[in-house]
């Protein structure tokens, strides 16, 4: 089974309105892959998509992962498959505890065809450890665990929530929507730290990386870096394009591209 | 089994007998038969949001002469000199106070279903705590229906002197059983300056139950109390509860859970009603429809001419699991005075958030179990008040289990 992600000529549209127009890439098992693009651009749509959003209209292409078109999957048998989403706008779930929903969120995973899941569910006391290590990893208060998922957290708090779910879920391919934004540089520090763990931990992940600023691709570096520009990957390279990227703004590919 | 004489078949005089045959003190025989006098009188009230069409009132046997109520009481040491009994037994030591308080929250010619209860109880419970006395253990009074056909006709009277502090669970419960039966319970709840009472009123009976109910909280100066209520079961509900901020400074949190599924018809009117000088209510009431269930909010907040710098904030909102279920939501403020501090209300009525349930799926929680948890995730400030480990255990399964 091939653990790559492989977007084939994938079209998108909201409301009729067709945002991607023919994304071709493909994300490594066990690379690191950025992309980077203006806003609007398409690079949440892709996301979403990716994921499964059922707003997002696809009306052509494919998306490979473990074997399968993940296209026509639900969006849990996408997460059981391996795929997470590390959200640009997390949702707040009201009364419903980050350390519930976690453990909801990992039954699910343990789950298995025609089996009790009361035979398959974590033990109580080694989730406890998971998730108290996780959250001293990630700096995040004990007390958060009993809070409402996202309600009333701040920016930061709740991205860094995002990545305690990552590494909770170890997923095989993470798809990061521009996780640094909102971050302080202490927490950014944190976040990557994190994420960077995890891929030392797990060398088969595949990690998506969507972020506007080379500052995040300082601490998370990625082997290869796409650019996203009005629904097509325009540019393919390695770290430099990033750096290029932050030195010249857009605009030197958006003239290539209207040149070519 | 002991058989009941249905309401078509009595009358004051039978009313007048047993009363007697108890050996009840004569002023409650007077409203006993004055109660009868006016529900025999009174026609049917007409509610437009609560459906009796297919209520056989006549055809209910009251259950005269005999007590459904089950006390659940661990005796606290803090609690000296609480009085925690069935009411009827209770006359026999309590008859002063019992006389005073009776029948004064709630007018028993309120309509013909409140006059039924005052001219027909049995059942109920007597709670008296005195003064600056904090009873930590909850006290419960529990009600089952006797059989199908039957009414069970609860009064409770809840007393708390100055500074007393209790939790008192009233919980209407029946196993399911065939055939209509008619519950018609009243709490009046009286509470002394700085008293504390956690109240809460858990309506669990099975699926052919009539649910005709009042429920009414004098709060003393100082005074808090936190009220919650839970609507699961019975085919119609009809409660009518009122808070009364008499005293400066008294309070209440008012939170509800109401689920309705299948063909019930579940209506809650909470009156609030500010009197004294800075008050304080916050009142949350939250509603479930699935199926061709219809619920309905009947809210009315009243700021009195003579109160001052109230504070009053309600939030409602419905959660529609499919599409025909039908939740009605009739909010109303009435303010009589130039002085309120804040007075907000927040409304809202839908689907399940689509946004919520794709983060919840993304994480590999399927569509059915995200649903579970965001129903219980909305009925959690409620569940996170039921003060034992049991009854919320119970309620939880329920909710899950309607779902
Ligand atoms: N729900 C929606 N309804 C209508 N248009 C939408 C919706 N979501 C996205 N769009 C449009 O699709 C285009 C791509 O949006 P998308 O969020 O994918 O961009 P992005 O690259 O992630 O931008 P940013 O860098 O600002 O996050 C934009 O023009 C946006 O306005
Ligand atoms: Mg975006």
């Amino acid at each position: 089974m091939n653990s790559d992600l492989v977007i084939k000529d994938l079209r998108v549209s909201i409301e009729d309105k067709e945002i991607l127009k023919g994304v071709n890439l493909t994300v490594r098992a066990g690379s690191i892959h950025a992309i980077m693009g203006p806003n609007g651009s398409g690079k949440s749509t892709l996301a979403y998509t990716l994921m499964g959003h059922p707003g997002y209209t696809v009306t052509g292409g494919e998306a490979w992962y473990q074997g399968q078109n993940i296209l026509e999957l639900e969006p849990d048998e996408r997460s059981k498959l391996g795929l997470f989403l590390a959200f640009q706008y997390p949702v707040a779930i009201p009364g419903v505890t980050v350390a519930n929903f976690l453990r909801a969120a990992i039954n699910a995973h343990r789950a298995e065809e025609g089996k009790d899941p009361k035979e398959t569910a974590i033990p109580m006391a080694q989730f406890r450890k998971q998730i108290r290590e996780q959250m001293a990893a990630l700096s995040i208060d004990e007390g958060f665990a009993r809070r409402y998922l996202n309600e009333g957290f701040s920016g930061g708090e709740k991205k860094r929530v995002e990545i305690l779910q990552m590494a909770m879920l170890q997923p095989g391919m993470a798809i990061m929507d521009e996780t640094d934004s909102g971050l302080d540089i202490d927490a950014l520090k944190i976040v990557s730290q994190g994420v960077n763990t995890l891929y030392e931990q797990h060398p088969d992940m595949g990690v998506l990386v969507i972020t506007h600023y080379q500052r995040l691709l300082n601490y998370i570096k990625p082997h290869y870096v796409s650019v996203l520009m009005d629904g097509r990957i325009v540019r393919e390279g390695g770290p430099e394009l990033a750096l290029e990227l932050e030195e010249k703004g857009y605009d030197f590919i958006r003239e290539e591209v209207a040149s070519s | 089994m002991k058989t009941f004489p249905t309401l078509a078949e009595l009358s004051d005089t039978t009313i007048l007998d047993v009363s007697q045959a108890a050996g009840e003190p004569a002023w409650l025989a007077e409203q006993r038969m004055a109660a009868w006098r006016f529900f025999a009188a009174a026609e049917p009230p007409f509610w437009r949001r609560t459906d009796l069409s297919k209520f056989k009132a006549e055809q209910i046997a009251a259950a005269i002469g005999a007590s459904a109520t089950i006390l659940v009481w661990e005796r606290d040491p803090a609690g000296q000199g609480v009085v925690f009994a069935p009411l009827l037994q209770a006359l026999h030591t309590h008859e002063a106070v019992i006389r005073q308080h009776l029948g004064t929250a709630i007018d028993s010619q309120r309509h013909k279903f409140v006059a039924l209860n005052a001219a027909l109880w049995q059942d109920g419970v007597f709670l008296y705590v005195p003064q600056n006395t904090a009873v930590e253990l909850p006290l419960t009074a529990a009600f089952t229906m006797p059989a199908p056909g039957d009414a069970i006709v609860a009064r409770n009277l809840i007393i708390l002197d100055h500074g007393a502090s209790v939790t008192f669970v009233e919980e209407y419960r029946s196993d399911a059983g065939a055939g209509q039966a008619f519950a018609a319970p009243i709490t009046e709840m009286f509470l002394g300056n700085d008293a504390t009472l956690r109240f809460v009123t858990v309506q669990t009976w099975g699926e052919d139950v009539y649910h005709i109910g009042a429920q009414k909280a004098r709060v003393g100066r100082g005074a808090t109390i936190e009220w919650s209520a839970v609507n699961l079961g019975a085919r119609v509900q009809h409660v009518e509860a009122e808070t009364a901020l008499e005293g400066d400074g008294s309070r209440v949190e008012w939170v509800a859970a109401t689920f309705g599924g299948g063909h019930q018809n579940l209506l809650t009117a909470p009156w609030l009603r500010h009197i004294g000088a800075k008050t304080e209510a916050h009142m949350d009431f939250k509603t479930v429809v699935k199926d061709q269930s219809y619920t309905t909010f009947d809210g009315m907040i009243k700021i009195e001419h003579q109160s001052r710098a109230t504070v009053s904030r309600l939030e409602e909102h419905a959660l529609h699991l499919t599409p025909k279920a039908r939740s009605d939501s009739i909010p109303g403020l009435m303010i009589d005075t130039n002085d309120v501090a804040r007075a907000g209300h927040a409304s809202t009525s839908g689907e399940v958030d689509e946004e919520q349930l794709f983060y919840m799926r993304s994480r590999g929680i399927p569509r059915d179990d995200a649903i579970h948890l965001i129903v219980m995730g909305f009925f959690e400030p409620v569940l996170d008040r039921i003060p034992t480990e049991a009854l919320r255990q119970r309620i939880a399964e329920m909710i899950e289990a309607k779902i």
